[in-house]
């Protein structure tokens, strides 16, 4: 990709990231003057990096939209709510078109309509704005207003020819606007259709007229359908203000780096860490013939650790970025899914500040879009549903991002109507994923796992957001993809939450080291839920396999040496490793903990990368090689 | 019942919806040229409007709603 536009993506969302937490802070604090001022920059420079794409449309966009954010600055208009959702409109089709350029390398054919559609919502256009000068006044406007006195509002509704369809009446909206003066309705195809011509049902009228409200007034009949409408406001407009210098960003002190590099740089030193380990063996061997030697081996040893241990921290900070790239472009699409919908969502965000290893980040935009999609499309009832329920008709979804100890939690919860586990379980019968048995003996937190088979959709009807039930299970191999898990919560009636969680720092791994069929293996501690030794006579014949009283569950108990293929040895006592496999406890059964240890674990490849149950290997200190273990996988 | 036919005219009755504009239309196929009478009407969906507008019968009666009265007469006539 051309190196300036690849920049121009990452600067351009950065100012729209930018620009959208302004307007959040203007959504809470109407008229906060530092807000505008931030949001005003934003745009400004924005402005200046879309003149040199091919984006006309979004630099008039951005440019109106600049126009009405310096005369909120001055003063000369305040913005209220609705002015400030016409922004976010603007921001939004802005950072569409972002896209646009970044799939197509240029806008999508629409893009003047939608430009000049985004223009005519901004607040207080028609008051001030060059445009809208008796000059730049469209014929059709003209003439409407031709022999009417005083200042007056025209305006060109163009309903879309399916609205009849969607329970719209044109007519009846027209009807709504206030000190109506004039009203004409043609048709839009030139001239009405022959009598066995006409569709009934099928929209083609155009609506004109005119109004002596202010063009506020008249803007806010329309509000549903900013896109249908074009309004002109005829007079002799004052000249607009010409607008200040504008301050100019700070200089910047960020640095942008290639990731490759510090991925490059991650690599190396894990390398460095694990040469270090082998500094160890190396004093244990002096110590036999020089003990002075022995002991100066050992301090260099521990200075050099110290030293790499410092190191590692820094690495590892520098490939932690903020959540908040990942997580800025949601609020956006969840607007665009909740109107697609015809559903009213209030969706927040919390704790997007959050720092998480550049991996997660990367990884998690994916999954998490989808949980939102799932989560309105879903999630959330109609209205008629929510109003029963005696719940808000606003739908609110909440995303919170945490942290917790060595991990980072990310939460999507919604106020909508519950999974039904006894639904879930009749449909995955219905799928033919398992036997209705087997379903019924699930637990009801295990049934809710059920959506993340493959092939599973409890959607009756497959609407264009969900799509068709592909999903769930990539949500979730996504998330195992970043070592993580994914728990799901929902209570009937009120509401479902998913709970990801994953390790805060990808750099290197805590593993836990067993042992089982006289070989050595990695586990990688956070799919580790306890270790307990138990008692032989504690494990029970259950049919063909064992199981186990743990704090009052029963547990299956699986042999590690016999799912490795080896055999096991038993004695008078039973050590067993906890795990979590699809949200149910499985014990492992291993002949010997031994250390905890951090290291790098590679991702299998070669021959490795085909054997299931293997999550990857890591190098020892001296030498040797542990493969590390994927639990899950494994006991699948 | 909203649109009512009878020997001498097309009645338009109190609210007429968007589905109304197909039975109008079919009264008007049936026999152009028949007189609508819109004194009834409290209000016409803009889907209603676009057959009269298209159609052009001859138009009787005021309508007792301000908007339709106002606005609507004058492009029928």
């Amino acid at each position: 990709m051309d190196e300036l536009l690849a920049q121009f993506l990452v600067e351009g969302r950065d100012l729209v990231a930018q620009a959208a937490a302004a307007f959040d802070v203007l959504a809470r604090d109407p008229g906060n003057a530092a807000a505008i001022d931030d949001a005003f920059r934003a745009i400004h420079t924005l402005k200046g990096s879309v003149a040199i794409f091919p984006m006309a449309a979004a630099e008039r966009t951005l440019h109106a939209f600049e126009d009405v954010l310096e005369r909120a600055r001055k003063g000369s208009m305040a913005l209220d709510g609705a002015g400030t959702v016409a922004l976010v409109a603007c921001l939004d089709g802005v950072d569409r078109w972002i896209d646009d350029v970044e799939l197509r390398g240029a806008l999508g054919e629409d893009a003047d309509g939608v430009a000049a559609a985004l223009i005519a919502g901004l607040p207080g256009r028609e008051a001030a704005a060059p445009v809208s000068s008796s000059a730049a006044t469209p014929d059709w406007a003209r003439q409407l207003a031709d022999g009417a006195e005083g200042p007056v509002v025209a305006f060109r509704y163009t309903p879309d020819p399916d609205c009849f369809f969607r329970g719209e009446d044109p007519l009846a909206i027209v009807a709504t606007i206030p000190d109506l003066r004039r009203l004409d309705i043609r048709s839009a195809e030139g001239r009405w259709p022959a009598l066995d011509a006409i569709e009934p049902f099928r929209c083609i009228s155009i609506l004109e007229g005119l109004s002596t409200a202010s063009p506020e007034a008249v803007r806010a009949a329309f509000r549903m359908m900013p896109d249908q409408i074009a309004l002109h406001r005829i007079e002799a407009a004052a000249p607009a203000p010409a607008p200040d210098a504008p301050a100019e960003a700070g200089p910047t002190t960020t640095l942008r780096i290639d990731a490759a590099r510090v991925d490059a740089l991650a690599d190396g030193l894990g390398e460095l860490l694990v040469a270090v380990n082998a500094l160890a063996p190396l004093a244990a061997r002096v110590e036999a013939q020089n003990h002075a030697l022995a002991a100066a081996v050992r301090t260099a040893q521990a200075d050099i650790e110290r030293s790499a241990a410092n190191l590692q921290r820094s690495v590892a900070a520098v490939r932690l970025v903020p959540l908040a790239p990942t997580l800025r472009r949601l609020p956006r699409l969840a607007r665009e899914i909740a109107a697609t919908l015809g559903k009213p969502i209030a969706f927040a965000m919390l704790g997007d500040g959050l720092e998480v290893d550049k991996q997660i980040a990367e990884g998690l935009s994916e999954p998490l879009l989808h949980l939102l999609r799932n989560a309105i499309d879903h999630g959330i009832e109609d209205a008629a549903t929510r109003a029963a329920a005696g719940k808000p008709a606003e739908g609110r979804v909440t995303l919170t991002a945490s942290r917790e100890g060595d991990a980072v939690a990310i939460t999507l919860a919604d106020d909508g109507g519950g999974i039904d586990p006894a639904r879930i379980r009749a449909t995955a019968v219905a799928r033919g994923l398992l036997e209705a048995e087997a379903a019924d003996q699930l637990s009801d937190p295990a049934a809710l796992r059920l959506i993340f088979a493959p092939g599973f959709s409890t959607a009756e009807t497959v609407t264009g957001v969900s799509g068709r039930g592909v999903g769930m299970d990539a949500v979730q191999a996504a998330v195992e993809k970043l070592l993580g898990t994914i728990a799901i919560d929902s209570t009937p009636g009120q509401g479902t939450r998913f709970r990801l969680r994953f390790p805060a720092n990808a750099l290197t791994t805590r593993l836990l080291v067993v042992e089982a069929a006289g070989d050595r293996y990695g586990v990688a501690l956070d799919q580790v839920v306890e270790t307990v030794r138990v008692a032989q006579s504690a494990l029970l014949p259950i049919g063909e396999g064992t199981a186990c009283v743990l704090r009052g569950r029963t547990v299956p108990v699986l042999s590690l040496a016999r799912l490795l293929g080896g055999t096991e040895q038993l004695g008078a006592h039973a050590k067993l490793l906890v795990t979590s496999a699809e949200g149910e406890r499985v014990a492992l059964r291993v002949d010997d903990f031994a250390d905890r240890i951090d290291a790098v674990v590679r991702p299998p490849s070669g021959l490795l990368a085909g054997v299931s149950g293997i999550g990857g290997a890591t190098l020892l200190g001296d030498g040797g090689v542990l493969l590390v273990l994927d639990l899950p996988a494994l006991v699948a | 019942m909203t649109v009512r036919i009878d020997a001498d005219a097309i009645h338009l009755i109190g609210r007429c919806a968007a589905e109304d504009a197909d039975t109008l239309l079919v009264a008007l196929q049936d026999a152009p040229g028949r007189t609508v009478d819109l004194g009834a009407a409290q209000r016409l969906h803009l889907a209603v409007a676009q057959v009269l507008l298209a159609a052009r019968p001859p138009i009787r009666g005021m309508p007792a709603a301000d908007f339709l009265a106002r606005y609507l007469l004058n492009l029928l006539q």
